[in-house]
């Protein structure tokens, strides 16, 4: 996947300020950033659902804005703060979106069989996705992003307010993908998963992005992706914050 | 905090030194009402008219009622006009959640209040107000159009304070109750359609005046008047009635039952602010909804096999569910069905009208066809990843429209043949079953060019329609729409008014066969030329729908 010179503005402020990135097949990619760097700006234009201002994408060398017939079919995508059609069942969703697809019936219902299961959703699968927690919903998601065995997945914060047990089983979908070859790139501001999932990331901040490689060598001589990556942003002097708090603690409310 | 947690609920605090609560809501209640004042000078110019409007007609109502004393069937209408008022007052809670800030019970949970102190307080911050005020005034005027004597007006003074009380604690009971409702989806789903409920009892009180208006008098309130001056708090106005008769038994039981629902409701209302206060609600406890999971067949139902194969049988079986699951969809094409009918049928049963009236059910149930994406929330970003070709975005809006039509085409028939039987007009059924279904064809047309070029956010929760700053576009598209639509259709009302005036009334029903084919045809056009634009806007759409 490559990008060139991706931008986007909303009013005066700049989302996304000219990216160049581009990023091998067959990893785990984790594209990490503070609130605001422009991550899901950036993984929405990626995926064709935001129109760019300016610049270029190109997935397995085919423009995602010229050539959506061949890009469509090979990404699967998971958005963060878009909804799911709710008042479907998460079963009549993967059935609905795998026969979208243009997948034959019989292999949708056989697929989706299967995904529920392994997403431990099996007992909910009659149940409408509105009334599903969080960590439902983000695993019907990724069922449905997957469903059309995509060569690329694009994943906008899959774990954000997912319950531990939900996340394992994420994450065990996910490492099972990856090692067939498929490339995964997900966003995340959780340090320490992205460490333990990725070898590869990509550091955003404002709108640009701040580094990028293999996990080892963005991370340096640091003694984690952590301290590497608030180093990054700029964020390392402002640790010492809370000082001026000294009534805070110590008991005897009021 | 820690003291509070292990003494038993109902027992009174006793430190911190409880403050002053009643003072303490009046204020917080004026200050609410001042600072909304302050928003906007047309917040404040829409306030002030509507005080003004309100005095006028209560000072209206109150001056016929007491013009009314005296003549037959007065009693009625002030025993009708009280439980009104008090149906007006349980209803306001339901439709208008936020209407008075004081009402809503969850944002005074962290505070260390108890329940009895805060009940006494809130009703009497529940007094002060526009509403409160005409309340006050048409309870007055009721009591007044009844009473004669000097017993009659004591009683009278009771019953006036007890409607009023009523009224005011019914109102918050509810309020209270409904907060717990608000909590599960099936209770927000049916507050969506609650504006449908308005919608429909307001056709039914529009027939039932129309009904007053051609008898004779008010004596035809009787007896609807027998039942409900049982039930109070209009017992208290019937109380007066039977002191000035000299009835003082019946005046008394009266008077007893309205009291006794005042005491019934705070005990009620004081139960429910109670729980609500205590219990964790959906924000800190996943709402168990148990019936969602009821056994939906993991094989098709029977329906749906009838749909056809491929992406436009996946869209219309998804459009038909969405139509009956999704209650913001679900009111848009209940109240278009529910007026294409009310509105034939009601200007058949008043006399006059032609078969044409019909042509309504056509107009509304093709305006579904727009914003077809809006309904679709930002889930249409499961839409635009699978959409790529031309063919794709065509059976997309193809499937749509056949989800419409499949609903649309039987329904309009059934329709227009009704009218034509309740008319006894069959001689125009042909003309206007043609000229009904060119139209919808030409709304389908008009409509899908619509979703695609005017898309706009259908927020899920509460009764607006639009999301805020939207509401132009949502105009323009329905207006330009619907000008369209009906330009659209001139070939077939041409041929319709040329064959009327050229008096070939025979080949009139050459209109049904033109005009079907014509409205299929029109939308199929439609469809194909609005097809590449969905492709080319895909983000914009997205963007557009994503709002609220």
């Amino acid at each position: 996947m490559r990008i060139h010179s991706l931008w986007k503005k909303y009013g005066d402020h700049t989302a996304v300020a000219g990216i160049d990135l581009a990023l091998p097949a067959g990893r785990f990619i984790g594209l990490v950033g503070p609130n605001g760097a422009g991550k899901t700006t950036t993984l929405s234009m990626v995926t064709g659902l935001l129109r760019p201002d300016a610049g270029q994408v190109e997935i397995g060398g085919h423009d995602v804005w010229r050539d959506p017939v061949a890009v469509k079919s090979r990404i699967g995508v998971l958005p963060e703060g878009l909804r799911l059609f709710e008042r479907l069942s998460g079963g009549e969703l993967l059935s609905y979106i795998g026969r979208l697809r243009g997948l034959p019936g019989d292999e949708v219902d056989k697929r989706a069989g299967q995904l529920l299961d392994v997403l431990d959703l099996s007992g909910a699968r009659n149940k409408l996705v509105v009334d599903y927690s969080t960590g439902m919903r983000k695993k019907i998601g990724l069922a449905a992003a997957l469903l059309h065995n995509p060569e690329i997945l694009f994943l906008d914060e899959p774990f954000e307010g997912v319950d531990p047990v939900s996340a394992q089983t994420i994450r065990g979908v996910l490492e099972r993908y990856t090692g067939s070859g498929a490339t995964v790139i997900f966003s995340s501001h959780v340090m320490e998963l992205v460490e333990s999932l990725c070898d590869w990331v990509a550091v955003m901040a404002g709108g640009k992005i701040r580094a990028d490689g293999p996990i080892g060598e963005v991370r340096g001589d640091a003694p984690s992706l952590q301290d590497a990556f608030l180093e990054l942003v700029g964020a390392g002097s402002r640790a010492r914050a809370g000082q001026d708090l000294d009534w805070l603690g110590g008991g005897g409310a009021r | 905090m820690s003291t509070a947690t292990t003494r038993p609920v109902g027992t009174p605090a006793t430190a911190p030194a409880s403050p002053a609560l009643m003072p303490l809501f009046v204020r917080l209640k004026l200050s609410l009402l001042k600072n909304g004042l302050r928003q906007s000078p047309g917040r404040t110019a829409a306030y002030v008219i509507s005080l003004v409007v309100t005095l006028l007609f209560g000072a209206g109502l109150l001056l016929g009622l007491i013009l009314l004393r005296g003549v037959a069937g007065t009693p009625a209408l002030a025993v009708l006009l009280t439980a009104i008022l008090t149906l007006g007052w349980a209803a306001m809670p339901l439709f208008f959640p936020t209407a008075d800030e004081t009402m809503d019970p969850t944002r005074l949970v962290m505070l260390p209040l108890r329940p009895r102190p805060l009940i006494g307080s809130l009703l009497v911050a529940s007094l002060i107000g526009v509403g409160p005020v005409f309340t006050v005034v048409l309870a007055a005027g009721s009591v007044a159009a009844v009473a004669h004597g000097a017993a009659a007006v004591i009683v009278g003074i009771v019953a006036t304070v007890l409607i009023v009380l009523v009224c005011a604690a019914l109102a918050r009971a509810i309020a209270t109750a409904n907060v717990r409702l608000l909590t599960s989806r099936r209770g927000r789903d049916l507050a969506v359609l609650s504006g449908l409920f308005v919608a429909l009892g307001a056709q039914g009180v529009n027939l039932a005046a129309q009904k007053l208006a051609q008898s004779q008098g008010l004596t035809a309130l009787e007896p609807a008047a027998a039942v409900l001056r049982w039930i109070p708090p209009a017992s208290a106005v019937d109380a007066v009635d039977a002191a000035g008769r000299g009835a003082y038994g019946r005046a008394a039981f009266g008077l007893a039952l309205t009291a006794l629902a005042l005491v019934l409701l705070l005990w009620w209302w004081s139960r429910t602010l109670t729980t609500v206060m205590t219990a964790p609600d959906s924000s800190t406890l996943q709402a168990i909804e148990k019936d969602s999971g009821r056994k939906r067949a993991g094989r098709a139902g029977g329906w749906e096999r009838l749909l056809p194969d491929g992406r436009t049988g996946t869209v219309m079986r998804r459009t038909l569910l969405y139509g009956w699951r999704d209650p913001k969809t679900k009111m848009g094409w209940a109240a278009a069905l529910g007026v294409g009918l009310i509105l034939p049928v009601v200007t058949a049963v008043q006399g006059g009208g032609s078969v044409y009236t019909a042509c309504w059910a056509a107009g509304l149930l093709g305006l579904q066809m727009y914003n077809q994406f809006g309904q679709d929330t930002s889930a249409f970003w499961m839409v635009a990843s699978t959409l790529s070709t031309r063919r794709d975005a065509f059976l997309e809006l193809g499937g749509r429209a056949l989800a419409v039509a499949v609903i649309a085409v039987p329904y309009v028939t059934l329709v227009v043949l009704g009218s034509a039987a309740l008319l006894d007009d069959w001689g125009a059924f042909p003309e206007v079953y043609g000229v009904a279904l060119a139209l919808l064809g030409a709304l389908v047309a008009t409509g899908a060019f619509a979703s695609v070029r005017f898309p706009y956010s259908i927020p899920s929760d509460g009764n607006k329609n639009v999301a805020p700053g939207q509401g132009g576009i949502a105009w323009i598209s329905m207006l330009v729409g619907v000008v369209m639509g009906g330009l659209l259709c001139l070939p077939v009302i041409g041929l319709t008014v040329g064959l009327h005036v050229a008096g070939l009334q025979g080949l009139l029903w050459l209109v049904l066969p033109v005009g079907a084919a014509y409205g299929a045809v029109v939308a199929v056009l439609g469809l194909r030329l609005t097809a590449p634009g969905v492709l080319r806007r895909l983000p914009e759409i997205l963007v557009a729908v994503s709002k609220g």
